[in-house]
């Protein structure tokens, strides 16, 4: 046996080793020089535990800085299974303070699979902390905020509501909910495997934002004065649902706008999801009906306008319309709600024609117009479109498109009949027939400001177009004034203030045929009628018993109205 | 190029003793005192928590210590030529404790693998000492049987012997311990000699055994596919590792400092034993562990230097078994915890928490340095000027 073997063999065991430790002390060096950019960051997740801090949501005012939207302090509670060191005593102290469920809790806090579990979301002050004094491990706590609405129901569709992680859902809520929200901020301390907080250890703490507030073009006062004039003819006429909206036909904000039935912001029934839904739609913008009468507005104003601009074809102020009750248009027969017995409805100028709202006068016009005419008009009154109005799950009606037109449609149309459109549109287009034809678009949010004042978003008057002509505006106004002092109107006429008006009362259909016996009365009315501050459209549908416009919808305009005298101390005109 | 000292002389053996190679034990004795450090280090949060005792792992590395040095020093003194008859009993004793694992009532149950023999409060792990008693047989056959090494015929006692050591390791299961007794098995081979041939028909039965290993137990296959990409499983077979890569990266090449680890906070699964280098990569960066490796380093060449300065065979085969041991078990735990190799349980010896390992371990280094001792200090004796002394011995 050779030692020199030996020796060799001895060599080459110790090169062996010095290869292995040169492979491994590379991948040291790799690991610890080159990656250890990448693996710092991704351990750090692992490192902190991320405790939110919640951001203040924006508040909503009316347009006085009354507060309808705001928040209560309240805290969220959560736990970390692997943190808790005695389930049972924990489960029994939170059930005992939060008012759950025992069994649920203990599941809860044993349940290893999950690292961190909500115990409670927006759980009021009080009871949390009575639990903050027992200092149990593993429970956190996060300051949470509680939305809270003062008025409970007012407004409600307007307002909306936010869901339990603090997205608003619905109404303003839901449409500013990206400056509402703010930004939540964050603590993250250092923690070990099982989120136990490292003693001594710093913890980062990143500030939440506030959120924007909102100040609307709504007054708290006029809203509650709608609802409970609106509230009232509900209950009177055991309707199925009532609706409203108070414009300011200078700007076009909206100073009101009711949904009855309503609920109450602050226990909203999220358990019945359809019922909620129902109840909480914006059926002012949402939900289309067919306005009838009313709508003879837009037709009086598109002819008065062609009468000024000398159309031939336009019918002048002075044209009497033949008395007949009936015109047939492509082979079917229309007829004025009217017999025209004992000489009603006879030799009537437009004016009478408004103040009787014969059908037959505007069926005239509308085929007189031409269906070229009378569209452009349609469209500068903006049907068929959204009115662009600063709110989620618009409408924009139904308006046959031009080209597929009948006559007999056209003659329709005329007086309301074969379009549907919102309430809002109908409103919108009223305001911009008697302000002196000026279409805005419509606004419920004036502001958005920061609680310091250091951000301030103001939303402007914007105009979206012309209608008609001033002129033939303030033509309609007298006409329309005439409508409430001599005509249909006559219950929404106040002595001493001039009031003009429309009434509309329309069928309603159902799988396309007529609905026997279900209506829709509705009345639009605004003062002074010379400068026209305040424009109500009232809705009600589906009244029992009486169902004329004029019966069920012109008194709670005129309730409505002289509530804004009295508020507003506005002084009578003839006095 | 012979030196006339080299001619014996009895009387004189005691005077022949030097002080020995006192860097080798510097440098063993500040391993392990530094072990202790690094295992208080790791082990302080979890103890804490555990056992309400940020000392509980420190205190018990420290006490390992000290039996350690007492066990070093003992070692030191006992002639180890002495030893030479002892090999086969030794064999005996160590096959006999790792049956005595599966022995009801005595052997302890961790981790889904019965390992360890319950002594009272104290645990002890066979397979630590069945190492080193293979070593000790192993020693003593080549230093009779030297010419015999170099054919087939000739290793299979070492053979035999080996295989029934890693059959009982195997049976535990402690797959990375067999392994690493089968790897000290085929170096001790190679050193004594072998032929080639004889290597080349052992590495086939070899090659085929170690992935029938691995397919015998699915777990170790996933574990395999873990090691290749562990984020695939970052919660499973992956953790570990992942946690490992998270350590050594947070140290980076300077380190956050010593007791700023941020992964022993119970992220890091074994922080103060199989994977205590993450801990000391993270404490002390990329710096640290090369430093650290330099000193392992050369505690390996100063002890295979030992091994070439032995005037016995027997010496020789004994110090290079042992350092083998250390140097195997030091490069496979820097391998697993960098990635390199699957995820396997095995301590950085002389540094992991684990009393056994570092006692026996410490011990063994103490019979090197007695060896050295009997070399003379400051001797350039070489392997071939001792022939004759050796035939005799």
């Amino acid at each position: 046996m050779s030692l020199s073997v030996l020796r060799k063999r001895l060599f080459a065991v110790l090169l062996a080793i010095t290869f292995l430790f040169c492979l491994f002390l590379s991948r040291f060096f790799y690991i610890q020089v080159v990656w250890d950019d990448e693996l710092r960051y991704r351990a750090i997740g692992q490192w902190t535990r991320e405790i939110p801090v919640i951001a203040e949501r924006g508040k909503i005012f009316d347009r006085n800085g009354e507060l309808l939207a705001g928040n209560v302090t309240g805290y969220s509670v959560y736990a970390r299974a692997a943190a808790v060191e005695d389930a049972e005593g924990t489960a029994q102290a939170l059930s005992g303070a939060l008012g759950l469920t025992y069994a649920e809790l203990y599941e809860k806090l044993t349940d290893r699979t999950r690292s961190e579990v909500t115990v409670i979301k927006q759980a009021e002050k009080e009871r949390v902390l009575a639990l903050e004094g027992l200092d149990l491990p593993g429970v956190y706590y996060a300051r949470d905020n509680l939305r809270f609405y003062p008025y409970g129901a007012l407004g409600c569709q307007i307002l909306g509501f936010t869901s339990a992680d603090r997205t608003g859902t619905t109404g303003l809520e839901g449409y500013y909910d990206r400056f509402l929200r703010g930004k939540d901020g964050e603590i993250a301390e250092s923690a070990d495997l099982v989120g136990a907080e490292i003693e001594g250890a710093a913890a980062a703490y990143l500030p939440a934002e506030k959120g924007l507030s909102l100040t609307l073009t709504v007054d708290a006062r006029l809203q509650a004065l709608c609802e409970e004039a609106m509230g009232r003819a509900l209950a009177e006429h055991q309707a199925k649902s009532a609706q409203c909206i108070l414009l300011d036909p200078d700007t076009f904000e909206v100073l009101a706008m009711v949904c009855l039935p309503s609920y109450d912001l602050n226990e909203v029934p999220r358990d019945d999801l359809s019922a909620l839904n129902a109840l909480s739609r914006n059926r002012t913008l949402s939900d289309v009906f067919e306005p009838g009468s009313t709508f003879k507005i837009v037709t009086a104003a598109a002819d008065i306008e062609e009468s000024l601009r000398g159309n031939p074809q336009a019918l002048s102020v002075t044209h009497i319309f033949p008395s007949s009750r009936t015109r047939t248009v492509d082979g079917t027969t229309i007829r004025c709600w009217s017999d025209h017995k004992n000489g009603k409805h006879s030799n009537q100028t437009l004016a009478e024609a408004l103040n009787n709202s014969c059908n037959p006068c505007f069926v005239d016009i509308a085929l007189s117009l031409g269906e070229e005419t009378f569209y452009d008009y349609l469209e500068a009154f903006r049907f068929g479109r959204a009115t662009g109005i600063d709110f989620s799950g618009e409408s924009i009606g139904m308006l046959l498109p031009e080209g597929t037109v009948r006559d007999c449609d056209l003659a329709r149309i005329g007086f309301g009949q074969t379009i549907a459109v919102t309430a809002l549109q109908l409103a919108c287009a009223s305001a911009a027939a008697v302000n002196g034809g000026y279409y805005y678009v419509p606004r419920l949010v004036k502001e958005i400001a920061s609680d310091d004042g250091s951000v301030r978003i103001p939303v402007e008057r914007a105009l979206a177009g012309r209608t008609v002509s001033e002129e033939a505006s303030s033509i309609l106004c007298r006409m329309l004034e005439g409508v409430v002092r001599d005509g249909s109107g006559k219950n929404a006429y106040i002595e001493g203030y001039r009031v003009g008006g429309k009434t509309g009362t329309a069928q309603k259909y159902e799988d396309g045929h007529i609905a026997q016996g279900k209506y829709v009365s509705s009345f639009v009315g605004f003062f002074p009628a010379d400068d026209p501050q305040y424009l109500a459209l009232v809705i009600v549908d589906e009244p029992q018993g009486q169902y004329y416009g004029s019966t069920v919808a012109a008194p709670c305009a005129k309730e409505i109205f002289e509530g804004i005298i009295s508020l507003r101390k506005i002084a009578p005109y003839e006095s | 190029m012979r030196k006339p000292k080299s001619e014996a002389r009895p009387a004189a053996a005691a005077a022949e003793r030097g002080k020995g190679d006192l860097l080798f034990l510097a440098a063993v004795i500040g391993l392990a005192g530094y072990g202790v450090l690094c295992v208080y280090s790791a082990s302080s949060y979890n103890a804490e928590v555990q056992y309400g005792d940020a000392f509980y792992f420190g205190r018990k590395q420290l006490f390992g210590f000290l039996a350690g040095l007492a066990c070093m020093a003992a070692a030191a003194f006992v002639d180890y030529r002495k030893l030479r008859r002892c090999g086969l009993a030794a064999l005996a004793v160590s096959l006999a404790l790792l049956a005595l694992v599966f022995v009801p009532g005595v052997g302890r149950s961790n981790y889904g693998a019965t390992r360890w023999i319950g002594l009272g409060p104290l645990t002890v792990q066979p397979s630590e000492i069945a190492k080193y008693a293979f070593i000790l047989f192993a020693a003593g056959y080549l230093s009779e049987h030297l010419a015999e090494a170099r054919t087939f015929r000739g290793v299979l006692p070492l053979l035999a012997a080996g295989g029934c050591v890693c059959a009982l390791i195997l049976a535990e299961p402690n797959l990375s311990v067999t392994l690493c007794t089968g790897a000290l098995m085929l170096g001790m081979i190679v050193l004594g000699g072998a032929s080639a041939r004889t290597l080349a028909v052992l590495a086939v039965p070899v090659l085929l055994l170690v992935p029938a290993l691995i397919l015998a137990e699915p777990y170790r296959l996933s574990r395999l596919s873990a090691f290749l990409d562990p984020w695939a499983s970052p919660k499973e077979e992956g953790y570990q590792l992942i946690q490992s890569f998270y350590a050594l990266g947070n140290g980076g090449f300077f380190g956050t400092g010593l007791f700023r680890s941020r992964q022993k906070y119970r992220f890091l699964p074994f922080a103060e034993s199989d994977f205590i280098l993450s801990v000391i990569g993270e404490e002390t960066g990329f710096c640290g562990v090369l430093l650290l490796f330099a000193v392992i380093g050369f505690v390996i060449w100063r002890g295979f230097r030992i091994a070439g300065r032995c005037r016995t065979v027997y010496g020789y085969f004994l110090v290079c078994g042992i350092i083998l041991v250390y140097a195997v078990q030091s490069a496979l735990n820097a391998l697993v915890v960098s990635g390199s190799i699957p995820p396997t349980g095995l301590p950085l010896p002389l540094i992991s928490a684990g009393n056994t390992s570092l006692i026996v371990t410490m011990a063994a280094m103490g019979l090197v340095y007695g060896v050295s001792r009997h070399n003379g200090s400051g001797s350039v004796h070489k392997m071939d000027c001792g022939k004759q002394r050796m035939k005799r011995n």
